[in-house]
């Protein structure tokens, strides 16, 4: 064995304490609340008391490994593999949070603490859903618990523990010293592209969004459990409205961090990870609708139940898909393989089991409107567009799982080379019903609607629907089909909310679902808007001939830009001016002026694209933005010069030989004009030590004429001991270097090799810029769409509020 | 029929319709013979960077074009055309996946995906850097 040296040992066995005691207090509380559910009333009161008891203790094991972790990362404690690989020291404050959660041992954290704060919540708010509620929440404690354990049972690895050290985690030569650690000074550093504000609070309304989908599921549960079919949505309707809200701007912010952080030039790619939290988004939004339709007329109530199963299932799923690695090089941002797939399947079909299993056997018992609703009602539209929102999340499951496919079925798919236009050709058409029936649904009534009022209400919303499309399409060119129905439908749903909005003036309190939908509205015109008409601004219009043969699929969108030599494009004079380095980022000033027709300047911003050059990970750009009102233009840098390529060049040129007669004798170089003024014996400052005791030293007195003014020279020529030496003369602004080669006394002649520098590289970018347009439609609107949701969330909490307190008067 | 009936035959065939698009604009991982037999069709390739010396980026003269040589994993040798700017440190990567058809004699990408021996996911200290860093080398006693 081995004495390391140095080792701050105390903290990771506090830590795997902490992680030990909330597994086993969870265990606890999921034993003690299940028994609760099933005991009868005396003993499942003590068995409560017990639950709530271990969820404490569970909270205190939570707690203390978050603590923990976070002194073990900002103390640079490099002993331990999980500081090491995601934090270094040069790591701002601000992204130390980030590197907690970097890891997949954080975010599985992440989770398990807003399950946490929930449970709290919950422990107080549901009274006699308590039990069975808090025993499913427990339970998903019990999983995500056991994903940090970082123990082997019967040989498989159960979870991965964050406070391994770092000689635990690898094998390397370096681990036999036992003072190994002086030689770690630093740690791996976090992944640049995740160096980005919204890299800090992305992930933690991410997860939060993905901890608030088991309220409403573990109300199912709780409903199918007791047979208590349907007084369970009034208090989980307000969860899953939150939980809506949560998810969808936590994809949002996941969308403004891959626009203006990763390069693929938007906010959205269809990549597979984001695609696995828009698809639970989905299922819930539909399932929000088919809640509201059963709280009115008891219709499709068996629909709810899938859905809020289906919902949470699918977070575990997209779990799975994150992590287990099965995605690999289908998405440019997935986890890589912790070894722990099995563990994350087994969690996957153990909530299957109990969501599908419990369905499956309550399904006769569920209660069932005795007939179809009406085709003029506003239940069956609801129903129908929870339809049409659920084949959304199924066309968008399917292509994502191509990967998973691949390995049940042996094939070798690859998702599709245009993933753009794979799934526009579904879910455009979707969208398109979708954003309609927000406007049908509102003006329908449960239950019966008068017709003829019905088809009267569409035609103002229809006429000015019309109108604004036409207003929108021919200013900005849009008219392929698809987009144009699809912005017709947005403008549709607009109008016919905001008119909806308008009645509802006065009580204001009913209005969250037009706002939402006038939220949603505005997103969706914001996003067709600003991808359809994206314009590539970085396009060489200097009329250089490139000289290969074009390519009908070549897209030239990006430009060489010289430094300090303008490059016109598109109505803009660019610049690229210098650069600034502020550890680890390269800054590159690049200037905009925007010219008019006739070519002046209208007005002139600068931008500061950055580069990291990793040395790990190549060249990571951070893009930088101008946001005007109406557009934004993004600018990034994709190449940089190599100026190590010129690193092995020699910095002299080969010297140039020249006879000097005596004084006055000039050469003309490119940049500097050299007069010879004499020789002297007066040997200059720095050169008498290194003479004394010659027996000849004789210095030339050069006088160097360069744009930036004259320079003296002297170089000297000397016989130390019967040899030869020269001393040159060097100038590092005038780029020279002079050898007095030698004198000779016959000819009157002294003879000069004059050398100039080679020039440095000739600084170049390479970027490209993009201009989007109406981009801030989005994010308005997705503002707007939280508000609603807020208002919504407010009105069904204090109704549920108001529905238990008759209660307990009954 | 109940129209619920309807319904269901209706979501069921739009089901079917999703995976069979699915199954249809998938591409699939293939070697650049399959390429060269169907040009018409977009492929990814898997395979390794060859003949390094013969790549060309000059982007002096034109930023977006850059040719590259690449070995299937049947072995298989292509010249590869990408109009684009060159990812950086594309010399050290273990493996590309190239996105396009092939056009000609060349294989037209559309998009390249590089796996980088990156510090963010392998495992592996750098022992080099590190003593670098500190000056001296550890000598081990023993």
């Amino acid at each position: 064995m081995i004495e390391y040296l140095g080792e701050n040992l105390w903290a990771g066995r506090l830590g795997h304490a902490a992680v030990i005691l909330s597994f086993i207090a969870s265990v606890l509380a999921f034993i003690s609340y299940a028994a609760s559910t099933f005991n009868k009333p005396e003993g499942a009161v003590s068995w409560k008391k017990i639950g709530r008891t271990s969820f404490w203790l569970h909270s205190v094991g939570v707690l203390s490994i978050i603590v923990v972790l976070f002194y073990i990362i900002y103390n640079h404690l490099y002993e331990y593999n999980y500081a090491w690989s995601h934090a270094s020291r040069a790591l701002p404050a601000k992204y130390i949070i980030s590197a907690f959660w970097e890891g997949q041992e954080g975010s599985f954290l992440l989770w398990t603490f807003w399950h946490m704060v929930i449970g709290w919540v919950l422990m107080y708010s549901t009274r006699h859903w308590e039990s069975p509620v808090m025993a499913v929440v427990s339970l998903a404690q019990v999983a995500l618990s056991s994903m940090l354990l970082g123990v082997y049972v019967l040989g498989y690895k159960v979870g991965s523990s964050p406070f391994i050290l770092l000689r635990e985690a690898m094998e390397a030569p370096i681990f036999a010293n036992p003072d190994y650690l002086s030689f770690i000074t630093d740690g791996n550093g976090l992944n640049p592209l995740l160096q980005n504000p919204w890299m800090v609070i992305h992930p933690p309304v991410l997860f939060l969004g993905f901890a608030s989908t088991i309220v409403p599921f573990a109300f199912a549960i709780a409903g199918l459990l007791k047979k208590e079919y349907s007084s369970w949505l009034t208090p989980a309707l307000p969860w899953t409205l939150f939980g809506v809200m949560i998810l969808g701007t936590g994809i949002i912010m996941g969308a403004a961090w891959a626009y203006e952080s990763l390069n693929f030039g938007g906010y959205w790619a269809w990549d597979p990870v984001e695609n696995a939290s828009l698809i639970p988004w989905l299922t819930m939004i539909g399932a929000v609708h088919v809640m509201h339709a059963y709280k009115k007329t008891g219709n499709s109530l068996p629909t709810t139940f899938i859905l809020v199963i289906a919902t949470f299932l699918l977070i575990l799923y997209a779990t799975f898909l994150t992590r287990s690695g099965i995605l690999g090089e289908s998405s440019v941002h997935a986890f890589t393989d912790l070894g722990m797939s099995g563990q994350l399947l087994v969690f996957l079909f153990a909530f299957l089991l109990l969501g599908a299993g419990l369905l499956i056997t309550r399904w006769k018992g569920l209660p069932r409107s005795p007939k179809d609703e009406g085709t003029y009602t506003r239940e069956f539209w609801l129903f129908m567009g929870t339809l049409i929102l659920s084949l959304s999340a199924f066309q968008i499951l399917i292509s994502t799982s191509i990967p998973v496919f691949n390995k049940i079925l042996g094939t070798n798919l690859a998702p599709p080379a245009d993933p753009i236009a794979h799934y526009n050709r579904w879910q455009l058409p979707m969208a398109v019903l979708i954003m309609s029936l927000t406007t049908i649904g509102h003006f329908l009534k449960y239950r019966k609607t008068d017709v003829k009022a019905f088809y009267r209400s569409l035609i103002m919303p229809t006429v000015l629907a019309g109108a604004l499309t036409i207003a929108t399409m021919i200013p900005l060119k849009i008219y392929a089909w698809p987009y144009v129905l699809l912005i017709f439908a947005s403008w549709f749903s607009l109008a016919g909310n905001g008119s909806v909005l308008v009645k509802q003036f006065g009580k204001i309190k009913n209005a969250g679902a037009s706002v939402a939908h006038i939220g949603f509205a505005l997103m969706m015109i914001g996003v067709l808007i600003s991808s359809a008409n994206k314009e590539v601004v970085s396009i060489n219009e200097s009329g250089v001939s490139y000289g290969e043969a074009f390519d009908a699929k070549a897209n030239f969108e990006n430009v060489l830009l010289w430094k300090n030599e303008g490059l016109e494009m598109n109505n803009y004079r660019v610049t690229y001016i210098g650069d600034s380095v502020a550890p680890p980022n390269h800054y590159y000033k690049v200037f905009y002026e925007k010219l008019n027709a006739k070519g002046e300047v209208e007005y002139n911003f600068m931008l500061y694209p950055n580069a990291q050059i990793n040395p790990k990970m190549g060249l990571i750009a951070n893009p930088d933005t101008k946001h005007f009102l109406l557009h934004d233009l993004y600018t990034h840098v994709t190449q940089v010069i190599d100026k190590d390529a010129y690193k092995d060049r020699p910095k002299w040129q080969e010297p140039k030989t020249v006879q000097f007669k005596g004084k006055g004798d000039t050469l003309m170089l490119a940049e500097n004009l050299i007069i010879m003024e004499g020789m002297s014996l007066q040997m200059p400052a720095d050169m008498a030590d290194k003479v004394a005791g010659a027996e000849v030293a004789v210095a030339a007195k050069i006088r160097v004429k360069t744009l930036k003014g004259d320079i003296q020279l002297e170089p000297v020529y000397a016989i130390q001991n019967g040899t030869e030496f020269r001393y040159d003369a060097t100038s590092e602004e005038a780029g020279l270097k002079i050898t007095l080669n030698k004198i000779d006394p016959q000819a009157e002649t002294v003879e000069f090799n004059i050398a100039e520098a080679n020039p440095g590289p000739k600084e170049y970018i390479i970027m490209k810029a993009i201009k989007f347009p109406f981009i801030n439609v989005l994010w308005i609107g997705t503002i707007i769409l939280v508000i609603g949701f807020t208002m919504a969330i407010m009105q069904r909490y204090f109704e549920a509020l108001r529905i238990e307190a008759r209660e307990k008067q009954a | 029929m109940k129209r619920t009936h309807i319904i269901l035959i209706v979501i069921i065939a739009i089901a079917i319709g999703v995976i069979i698009s699915t199954v249809g604009d998938s591409s699939s991982y293939e070697n650049f013979g399959t390429a060269a037999a169907n040009p018409e069709r977009e492929y990814h390739v898997v395979g390794t960077l060859a003949r390094v010396d013969e790549m060309h980026y000059d982007p002096e003269q034109n930023a977006n074009l850059f040719k590259f040589y690449l070995q299937d994993n049947n072995g298989e040798v292509s010249e590869v055309v990408f109009y684009g700017t060159k990812p950086q440190d594309f010399e050290r990567s273990e493996q590309v996946v190239i996105v396009g058809q092939m056009t000609g004699q060349h294989f037209t990408a559309q998009k390249i995906l590089t796996k980088c021996p990156s510090k963010y996911t392998e495992d592996e200290i750098p022992i080099e850097a590190e003593y670098e860093a500190t000056g001296t080398a550890p000598t081990t006693e023993g």
